[in-house]
This record gives structure tokens, C-alpha cells and sequence, in this order.
């Protein structure tokens, strides 16, 4: 009954991280149930699989002292039952020791009349009651023994009674009325019964004994197995899972380096970028300036002697030379924006589109348009950075509302959640045509002939770069004639930050 | 008198200090203008040393300075100017085709006295030449000449 399950440590540690795997599927095919619960073993985390691999290992170990303390009690307590055991056997030949002497006495008493030898038979009278509750002390409650012990105290009793009888009919009528008890003894029957009884108890008693010496050599020699077991079964798993997370380790390392390296080409490309925007804004700009320059001085100086034609060729010489400037300058923001330090800050928009609106309040002067502002939320960003996204967003359905009698321009919010804040800007003016909606934020990319609406087309480019550099998105929506409506995303403040 | 200092304009692009020249004509300035072509030359002329040696005492009433220009930069020669007690005062107007934030940003903590991007546009640029001149070769009050400089070099 005590046989421990050798693999019992084995079971539980495979199931602990996965409790939901039925007995019966692993008893019906090993294969088919390891497959799938490696597949998911490879599908976690590394920090899952330390985890896990520790949890094996603290299983085990808990298995193994379960068990190891289940062992340890039922050798202490066969140790504790082999004593009483020992004792049991050994009073018990006493007490039949006491039943013979006082069946002996009482008959050389018969024989005699000495009352000296009827002490042995007072001392059993006396004393039985206490051996039968002190054997009785040394069985367990529910075992045979307390049965037969029942019985030997019926049978010792059934002897003294006799016994007395015997005694008090000598003490009466003589020897003579008691000859032949004496000879044959009075409690005869009950004697050999007692006999038997106490034999047979001492034979059990011996039987039980043997076999608790086989329990406790198979319960020793049980523990030793599992401890082997369950030490090279933890030895495993522990190295595993120091596999695992120096693989790891090494992973991340590596990992580190190349971001390391990585980084450092980087930064040295962003260099040599700056280095580029640099010469362009200084070098590109000076010939631009004279081609300008000399045009002008041109058509100054010739004033007179020159035909209209002349100086419609020297305007346009200076119009296109005017006009790469502002693309350079265009270029240069456009580059700036994606490379300039982000100043991450709680924005309000709502004082931004204001201040704006202040700024642009002489240019509009003599333009009808009317403004619709929602209450705008505030969201995290470069506040510089975010102006220019609203500057060109506001610019813009400014300039394409310049052919309306009467411009609206709404600027206002939806509500995406917690995390993320969706602005618009709409406008009812030309609008634009959906097919060429994904052309809109490229970088000169124009919808319109430049003697329809001026700008170089950098202005959406712009707004896209900036808002990408916040982690959100930009989007239009539109019909041609029928204004449009653009839209930014940008993460929202958190009310706790 | 103000009208006898000279604005000293350093541009290595002889077109870009032509056409400096022909805004400054406008207002009459232009024989007020001394031109060097590199940062040493600026150099210099504030030390009246190599080819100026000769020139008379006293500073400009303003720089122009580029920032690009070969053997000596303009913010080296904006250094020298800034690190010297005596020329220290002399106003120090950096003129220049860059916008980038970093020169703006290393000009003022230089201590320019003023930074001017030019323009493309050649009106644009006239206009601030113009005024440019105007503003410092005639408005503003040039420092007045530390006497022991004037002492210290007349010998």
C-alpha cells in the first residue's frame, strides 16, 4: 500500500505549467500529446519559458519532499510498531507465564492445602485486568489482536473462576472432593484454549512484524530511487533552463551590438545628411541670388534701350529664380522637420489655433470667412512642430477657399478613445478629386496648375512628416468642388501624465 | 563724425559683393565700403597689419560678415573680434545664406550683434543691404574709439 509511483514526479512536473492536459490523452499516446505542448512551449516568451522552467523545477521539488516526508513517517511509524511489537510478544509470554504459574499453584495448593502456593493465582486475579489493558495498549484499535485479546480475558477469567471454585471447595470438604481436579486440573478446557489464543496472537503478532520489515526495506529503498530520479530530473531542467537564458543572454547581446553599430551608421549618415542640407542652403542659394541679381541690374540698366519683350524675358529670369529659392527653403524645412530634436510637451491646441488665428488676422483682412472652432483636446508633442502642422492645414484651406464668396473653414475633433486624438480641418473650398487623395502628402506633389493656386507643395509633406514623427496619421477626405476635409492624429495627454 | 567710419563688408563671392556694392551705390555708401575677400584679410585690416598696415587708425562703424569664406571662417573672425578687448565694441553683422539654427545659435553666443539671412530675391537683397547700411553706417552710433588703442598703435 505504501509502494510510492515512481513516476509520480515525472506526471506532475509536465502538468504543472499546463494543468489543462488530460490524464487519459497521456496515457493513450506520449507522442501526440508532446507535439502540440512543445509547439506552444516555442510559441512563448523567453521570460514564459524561465518561468516556466523554474516552476518544473520548484514542482519537483515540492513532489519530492511530499513524498520523501510520507516515506520518512512510515519508517518512523513501522520503527514505533516494531517496538510495540516486540513489547507485545514479549508481554504476552509473560502473561502466559502468570496463567501457567497460577494454574499450577492453585493445583499443588489443591494437592497440599498450603496457601503459600496459591499466590501466583492471586497475583494473576489481581494483576490480569491490568496486563489485558496494558497488551491491549500496545495493539492498534481496529487489528485482530484487540479481538483475541477479548477473548484471552473471557478464557482468564473463565480459568479464575474455575480456579476459585476449586479453591473454595478444597477450603469446604477437603482434599478428597477435589482429587480429581487437582490431577487434571479444573480450568482444563479454558487453559488450552488460552494457550492456543496466545500462541496464535504471537504468531500474528511476529507475521505483521516480518512484513513491516519487507514495508520499511521497500519504502527505503523506494525513496532512494526517487530521490535519484527526481535530483537528475531537476539537474536537467535546471541546466535547460540555464540554456535557455544564457542563449538568450548571448541573443540580446548580439542583438545589442548590431543596434550598437547600427545606431552608429546612423548617425553618421544623419551627419553627413546635415552636412549635405548645409551646402545646399549655403551654396545652392548664391548663384539663385545672382541669376536674380544680375537680371534686375540687367533690366535697369538697359531701362531704356530694351523692347518689352526683353524685359518680359529678364522678369521671367527672376520669377524662376525666385521661385527655386523658395523650393530650397521649402526642401530645407522639409528636411529639418525630419531630423530636427522632437520637444515633447503637453500642447494645447486650442490656444495654438488662436495664436494663429491672431497672426493671420491682417492677411485676411479682406476676405469673408467664417470660422467654426470646436473645444480641442490636448495631446503630447513639439508645440513648434505642431503649429506648422496647423500653419499649413489652416494655410491651405485658406488658399483653396480664395475662390469662395463665402469660405467656411471648421476646425474640430472626433472621438477615437482614450489614447489617440483625431483633428480636422475642413474647408468648403475646390476640393479635390478622391482618386488623387494618396498623392496629397508627397513632396511637391500639387493638385493644381500654379497659376491656379501658388505654393511649391511641401506644405502637406510637411504636415505628414511631422505627424508621422508623433506616431500618428494624416488622411483627406474630399470631392472636387466640394471642399475637403484633412485629418491628423496625435496621441492624446493622458490624465494622469 | 559718423560719415567718415567705414563699413567693412567681408564676402569672398566677388558677384555677391558686387551686388552688395550696387545696393550700398543706391544710398550713396558705397565708397564708405571696404571690401575683403577672406576672413584673414579682415583680420587684417582690424590689426592694420599685411596689406592695411598703412590705413588709418580707428574701427569700422560695423562688420559685415560671411560665415563662409576661405582661409579664416566668418565665426572664427567673429571670435577674434568678440575675444578682444578692443574690438569688442565694434558692431559685428552676420550676413550669410545659411538659416541653419546651429550657425543662428553659434552667432549669437559668439556675440553678433545681428544676423541676416540673404534674401534670394534680389529687391529682397537690395532692401537689406540698403538697410543694412543705412542703419548702421548712418543711424546707429558707432562706440567711440577707446583712446589707449588709438595711443597704444599710432607709433
Amino acid at each position: 500500500m505504501n509502494e510510492p509511483n515512481r513516476h509520480q514526479p515525472l506526471d506532475v512536473g509536465l502538468d504543472a505549467p499546463f494543468p489543462a492536459a488530460p490524464q487519459a490523452e497521456q496515457s493513450l499516446s506520449r507522442a501526440s500529446f508532446f507535439t502540440p505542448l512543445f509547439q506552444t512551449f516555442q510559441k512563448r516568451s523567453i521570460e514564459q519559458r524561465v518561468l516556466a522552467g523554474f516552476g518544473l523545477v520548484f514542482a519537483g521539488i515540492l513532489v519530492i519532499s511530499a513524498i520523501s516526508y510520507r516515506n520518512m513517517t512510515v519508517l518512523i511509524r513501522n520503527g514505533d510498531m516494531d517496538k510495540r511489537s516486540h513489547e507485545f510478544i514479549q508481554f504476552l509470554g509473560a502473561t502466559g507465564e502468570a496463567i501457567d504459574d497460577a494454574e499450577n499453584g492453585h493445583r499443588r495448593f489443591l494437592v497440599t492445602g498450603d496457601e503459600s502456593y496459591l499466590a501466583a493465582y492471586h497475583t494473576l486475579r489481581e494483576r490480569a485486568p491490568e496486563y489485558i489493558r496494558y497488551l491491549r495498549e500496545l495493539t492498534d484499535p481496529d487489528s485482530t489482536q484487540r479481538v483475541h485479546l477479548s477473548d484471552l480475558e473471557q478464557l482468564i477469567n473463565q480459568q479464575l473462576r474455575e480456579e476459585r471454585a476449586a479453591i473454595e471447595l478444597r477450603a469446604k470438604t477437603g482434599f478428597d472432593s477435589v482429587r480429581g481436579m487437582a490431577l487434571t486440573g479444573v480450568a482444563k478446557t479454558a487453559l488450552d484454549s488460552a494457550r492456543r489464543l496466545q500462541a496464535q496472537m504471537e504468531q500474528e503478532e511476529t507475521k505483521a512484524l516480518a512484513q513491516r520489515v519487507i514495508e520499511s526495506t521497500t519504502t527505503t529503498r523506494s525513496s532512494i530511487i526517487l530521490l535519484t530520479i527526481g535530483a537528475l530530473l531537476l539537474f536537467v531542467l535546471l541546466a535547460a533552463v540555464y540554456y535557455l537564458i544564457r542563449h538568450d543572454i548571448t541573443e540580446r547581446r548580439r542583438t545589442a551590438d548590431e543596434l550598437h553599430r547600427r545606431g552608429e551608421l546612423l548617425e553618421a549618415a544623419n551627419k553627413e545628411l546635415e552636412a549635405f542640407s548645409y551646402s545646399v542652403s549655403h551654396d545652392l542659394r548664391a548663384p539663385l541670388r545672382h541669376i536674380d541679381g544680375y537680371a534686375s541690374l540687367l533690366a535697369k540698366a538697359g531701362a531704356i534701350s530694351l523692347d518689352d519683350k526683353a524685359k518680359r524675358y529678364l522678369q521671367t529670369i527672376s520669377e524662376s529664380a525666385t521661385r527655386m529659392g523658395q523650393l530650397i527653403d521649402d526642401l530645407l524645412v522639409f528636411s529639418r522637420m525630419g531630423r530636427q530634436e522632437m520637444l515633447r510637451g503637453t500642447v494645447n491646441l486650442n490656444q495654438l489655433i488662436a495664436a494663429l488665428r491672431h497672426d493671420l488676422r491682417h492677411d485676411l483682412q479682406d476676405r469673408a470667412i467664417s470660422w467654426t472652432i470646436a473645444e480641442l483636446p490636448e495631446v503630447t508633442g513639439d508645440a513648434a512642430m505642431l503649429r506648422q502642422v496647423f500653419v499649413n492645414l489652416i494655410a491651405n484651406a485658406i488658399k483653396f477657399t480664395g475662390t469662395r464668396p463665402h469660405a467656411m473653414i471648421e476646425i474640430g475633433s472626433l472621438d477615437n478613445g482614450p489614447d489617440e486624438a483625431v483633428l480636422f480641418v475642413r474647408d468648403n473650398g475646390v476640393g479635390f478629386d478622391m482618386r488623387y487623395a494618396n498623392k496629397l502628402f508627397g513632396v511637391f506633389q500639387r493638385l493644381h496648375r500654379a497659376d491656379e493656386f501658388e505654393g511649391t507643395g511641401i506644405g502637406l509633406a510637411n504636415v505628414r512628416r511631422i505627424i508621422h514623427r508623433h506616431g500618428g496619421k494624416t488622411w483627406a477626405e474630399g470631392a472636387l468642388g466640394e471642399g475637403a476635409t484633412f485629418y491628423v492624429s496625435l496621441p492624446r495627454v493622458r490624465p494622469s501624465a | 563724425m559718423t560719415a567718415a567710419k567705414p563699413i567693412l563688408l567681408a564676402e569672398d563671392n566677388p558677384r555677391d559683393a558686387e551686388l552688395a556694392l550696387a545696393a550700398m551705390e543706391e544710398h550713396h555708401l558705397a565708397d564708405k565700403v571696404i571690401l575683403c575677400h577672406d576672413g584673414a584679410e579682415v583680420l587684417d585690416y582690424l590689426y592694420c597689419r599685411g596689406h592695411f598696415k598703412t590705413r588709418l587708425q580707428g574701427n569700422p562703424a560695423v562688420v559685415l560678415l560671411d560665415l563662409k569664406m576661405p582661409k579664416v571662417d566668418g565665426l572664427e573672425v567673429l571670435r577674434t573680434i568678440k575675444s578682444d578687448a578692443a574690438l569688442r565694441p565694434i558692431p559685428v553683422v552676420m550676413l550669410t545664406s545659411s538659416r541653419e539654427e546651429r550657425d543662428l545659435a553659434e552667432s549669437y553666443a559668439l556675440g553678433a550683434n545681428a544676423y541676416v539671412v540673404k534674401p534670394v530675391e534680389f529687391h529682397q537683397f537690395l532692401k537689406a543691404v540698403k538697410e543694412l547700411g543705412v542703419f548702421w553706417g548712418m543711424i546707429n552710433e558707432p562706440p567711440p574709439e577707446a583712446a589707449n588703442r588709438v595711443a597704444g598703435r599710432s607709433t
